[in-house]
Formats: C-alpha cells, structure tokens, sequence
C-alpha cells in the first residue's frame, strides 16, 4: 500500500502541475459564463438549456483527463524512462499501476468537482439574472447522480489508458485506442438495438452480429453513464441505477487493471 | 554482493521478430565493498545487464541475485541505488518533491527524510535548487539529481549507467570524488562508461562486453602487466582495442 500511495501521490502532484488542466478549467469555465448570457434566448428553457451545456462542459473538462493528463502521465512515462525512477524503488508493476490510477482518479475528482461549482455558479447566475421561476424543476440530486456516473465513465477511461500504456510501445497508439474505447463505448448501445430491429430488404450478416456481440461483452457501455440530460429535464435517477452503474464501473476498472498489470510484468523496459 | 550466473537476453525486433542477441551467458561475481566498472562498445549490453539486475528487462534464462535476493524480490530495491543513462525526471516536479516520493517509499520518517534531503542535495551540488522545477535544469543538473534520488537512500548497492555522461569536467571530478567516498563506506558499486580514463582510476576490477559476451575480466594491476609498454594510450584502452577489435574481426 506504501508503493501505492506513494506514487498516487506523486502523479496527483505532477498532474496538477501541468498546464493542460489550468486550459481545461479557464476554457471551461469560460464556456460555462457564455452559456448564462446565451440562455436568456431561449425563454422558457433557461435551466434545461443551462443545465445541459454545464454538465456537457463538465464531461467534456473530465474527458480531457484520459486524453491528454493521463496519457502524458502514463504512456509518456514510460515513453521517456521516467518510469525508471519509480520502479527501481520497492515499488511493484501493479503497485505503480494502481498508483498511477489512483493519481489520476484524484485529478478528475478534483477537476470535476471545482467544475460542479461552476454549474452551481451558473445556476445562481441564471436565477439572479431571469428570476427563480425558472428553475423550480432543477433537482440537485439528479444533477449530483447524473455528474457522478460521469465521473465513473471518465475513471473508465482513465484505466483504458493504463491497460493501452502497457500494452503498446508509443503514447500515440494508447490515446488513438482509448479514442477507440470512448467511440464503441459510446455507439456500441445504438448498434446492438439497431441489430435487433428487422429491417426489411438490409441483410445483416451472421458474422457482424457475432461481431459485435463479442464487442459488446468486451467494451463497457459507456452510453448507461450518460444520464446528464434526465438531470437536466430535473428527472430524478433512482438510486439502484446509479448503485448497479457504480459496481459495473468498478468491476470493469477492476478488470482493467488487472490485465494491465498481467501484461506490464511480462515487458521489458529496455 | 551481485551474482550473476549463465545470464541470456534475446530481443524481439521488427514484424518478423527477429531475435538479437544482448547477453550471451554472462556471468560475474561482485564482491561487497567493490567498484566493479562496466565497458565495451555501443550494443555491448551494458545497459541490458544493468537492466536486468533491476529487473527491468526479464533474462531469458539465468539467474541474479543481489544481497542474496532475486531482482524480482522487492526487499532487494531497499538496498539499491540505480542511476539510469540520460537520466529522465518528472519536469513539473522538484528535486525536493523526487527525494520525498523516495523518503516514502523506503518508509523512512518525515524527519528523517528533512534532515537527509539538504545533506544528499549538498553532496551533489544542487541545495540551493531544491525547490526548483526539474523543468529550468540544465542536463548536467539534472544527471547530479538523479545521482541524488541514487544515493538518497544510502543503498549498499549503487549500480550507475554512464554517470559522467553530460556532465563538465569539475561535475566528472565531483562524481567520482562521490563514487569513491561513497565505497569508503563499505558500499558496492557497479557502473559502466565509456569514460576509460575513468573507470581505470576508480575501479577495484573491470570487465570488457563485447556483443552480449562478457570479454574479460581484469584488476587494475593486472592491466598494467599485460600491457606495460604502450605509448600516449593508456593501458585500458590499448586492452580495449585490442579485445574488442579482435572479438570484431572473428
């Protein structure tokens, strides 16, 4: 647990040190003060229309995390040998694996946590500026579950990275694979219920459907963590979704990690 | 002490995984308390075998231990030192931010850690940097602070790759000054370099690699008996040319 920490630690520090992260968080906020001006335009929608583009922005601010931080924080890691420093410590693979994980699961914990005080923010800025009748259908509980289950996606993807960086030789063949992941992740739902749907004259072959079948068992479903726009119509989200949702994401990341840990022990650093 | 026995490393290379051959059978025995100096040509394998006894790259076949330990076994890093060649640190961090992440890892006391940090950062030169980002180093500065993140410890094996490389000459002096105080603790030292003037100064035995081969093994004195006579070449280097030409000609 030491090596762990330790290295937690220490990619949570090198992490907040990056440029990357004080852009995502200016951008987004930025983003997020436009979305109160140009709400004002769409008269009975304002906190539908608030809502929506914030927790959009705070994904999006969360997405940067495994594409850019994570990547540099791992693939490049090993990429440029400063992986050297750690594990000549008594430190294990997997130790630093989970640890890496770990400081990363800080940073988008932290990232998206100060961007869920832009979205208050803009809910207050909203009400100050239009009036709080249009917003008695905002749910914070909703808005709280609907950003959480964001956050697993986006720890998802942040073990995708690890399982990509051990695997592969270059950090731009891990980003180019976990852009893969978030795509079937996020389409692979889509393309099983347009499967199961008999369409008259298109013949599906057997071979795809397996296909996809075996794709749909191997990659998660990111599309079940995207609840942001129930949140957003002030729905609320039962509380067994989220628990089912939580324990899938980390039996997934559970699973990542492993294998990321089985692959790394058997390569070499040279 | 480090003992390595029968050891072989054969890489992978391109689609058609072509094997090449970076150790071939290398064994050596170093005893406590010894500088022991790498050298041979570019592709030797110096750096797989350094590699190897820190269980970065995985020996075909062959075993290693280090302080009765296999590399594998994470009580041996506890008593090791490990300068890597072309030292790469984290840019964001400090030199102060690397030694505490080392302070925890071998679980010694926060105290402790502040009162070795000064004195470590000291014998390298770098105390009055200790809070700067890695980032604004120059690459001599950054090869005394990975020398630093080495020695923090105080391991009983110290194993340098290239440690001269990048540094200026009174940087080469203050290494080597450290090397040696450093096994006038008792400490073993096992490094390798393309420096031979270097090696022939500070070390108790050196080894020649050629071609993943361990070409011979020889003290200091031994060097001077085999070749006395040599004019403007020392006597390593002429010993060099001569194993490693002859080994290149076969």
């Amino acid at each position: 647990m030491r090596g762990v920490y330790a290295v937690a630690l220490l990619s949570f520090k090198e992490g907040l040190r990056h440029r990357v992260l004080y852009g995502v968080l200016l951008a987004a906020l930025l983003l997020m003060g436009c979305t109160v001006l140009v709400s004002g335009f769409f008269l009975r929608d304002i906190s539908k229309v608030i809502l929506d583009f914030c927790m959009a922005t705070v994904t999006l601010g969360g997405l940067t995390i495994p594409f850019f931080l994570a990547i540099h924080l791992l693939a490049k890691d090993i990429e440029r040998r400063t992986i050297f420093t750690l594990l000549t410590r008594p430190i294990s693979r997997g130790q630093y694996l989970i640890g890496k994980f770990f400081g990363l699961f800080l940073i988008t914990g932290l990232i998206m946590l100060l961007l869920t005080g832009g979205v208050w923010l803009c809910l207050w800025g909203g009400e100050f500026l239009f009036g709080s009748r249009f917003f008695v259908t905002v749910s914070w509980v909703s808005i709280v579950a609907a950003l959480f289950l964001s956050w697993l996606s986006v720890l998802i993807l942040n073990a995708f990275v690890v399982l990509w960086s051990t695997v592969t030789t270059s950090s731009f063949l891990a980003t180019l694979l976990t852009l893969f992941s978030y795509v079937i992740g996020h389409s692979i739902d889509d393309v099983v219920r347009f499967l199961q749907v008999e369409v008259t004259m298109i013949k599906i072959s057997d071979s795809i459907r397996m296909t996809v079948d075996v794709v749909k068992y191997l990659f998660p479903n990111l599309a079940a963590f995207d609840l942001k726009s129930a949140a957003a119509h002030g729905l609320s989200i039962p509380f067994t979704d989220v628990l089912i949702l939580t324990t899938y994401a980390t039996a997934y990341i559970v699973v990542l990690l492993v294998l990321s840990t089985l692959f790394f022990n058997r390569r070499d650093l040279a | 002490m480090i003992q390595v026995s029968q050891l072989q490393k054969t890489y992978m290379s391109g689609v058609r995984r072509k094997p090449t051959n970076a150790l071939v059978h290398v064994s050596l025995h170093v005893e406590c308390g010894e500088i022991f100096g790498i050298i041979g040509p570019n592709g030797a394998g110096k750096s797989t075998l350094l590699k190897s006894l820190l269980s970065l790259v995985r020996p075909n076949s062959g075993t290693i231990k280090l302080n009765g330990f296999f590399p594998s076994d994470l009580r041996c890093r506890q008593s090791l030192g490990y300068l890597p060649e072309n030292p790469c640190l984290y840019d964001n961090l400090s030199v102060n931010d690397h030694l505490i992440f080392i302070a925890r890892t071998a679980n010694l006391k926060n105290p402790l850690a502040q009162q070795r940090i000064p004195e470590v950062l000291a014998m390298v030169g770098l105390d009055h940097v200790r809070h700067k980002q890695i980032r604004t180093f120059s690459k001599g500065m950054v090869q005394r602070a990975a020398l630093a993140c080495a020695l923090f410890t105080q391991p009983e094996i110290l194993i340098l790759d290239e440690p001269m490389s990048g540094l200026d000459p009174l940087g080469r002096k203050m290494v080597t000054d450290i090397i040696r105080a450093y096994n006038d603790q008792g400490n073993t030292v096992l490094f390798c370099s393309h420096v031979l003037t270097d090696v022939e100064r500070i070390c108790d035995r050196i080894a020649i690699m050629d071609r993943g081969q361990l070409a011979l093994t020889i003290t200091p004195q031994e060097l001077l008996d085999i070749t006395p006579d040599v004019r403007g070449e020392s006597p390593l280097e002429t010993l060099f040319v001569r194993t490693v030409g002859a080994g290149g000609q076969q």
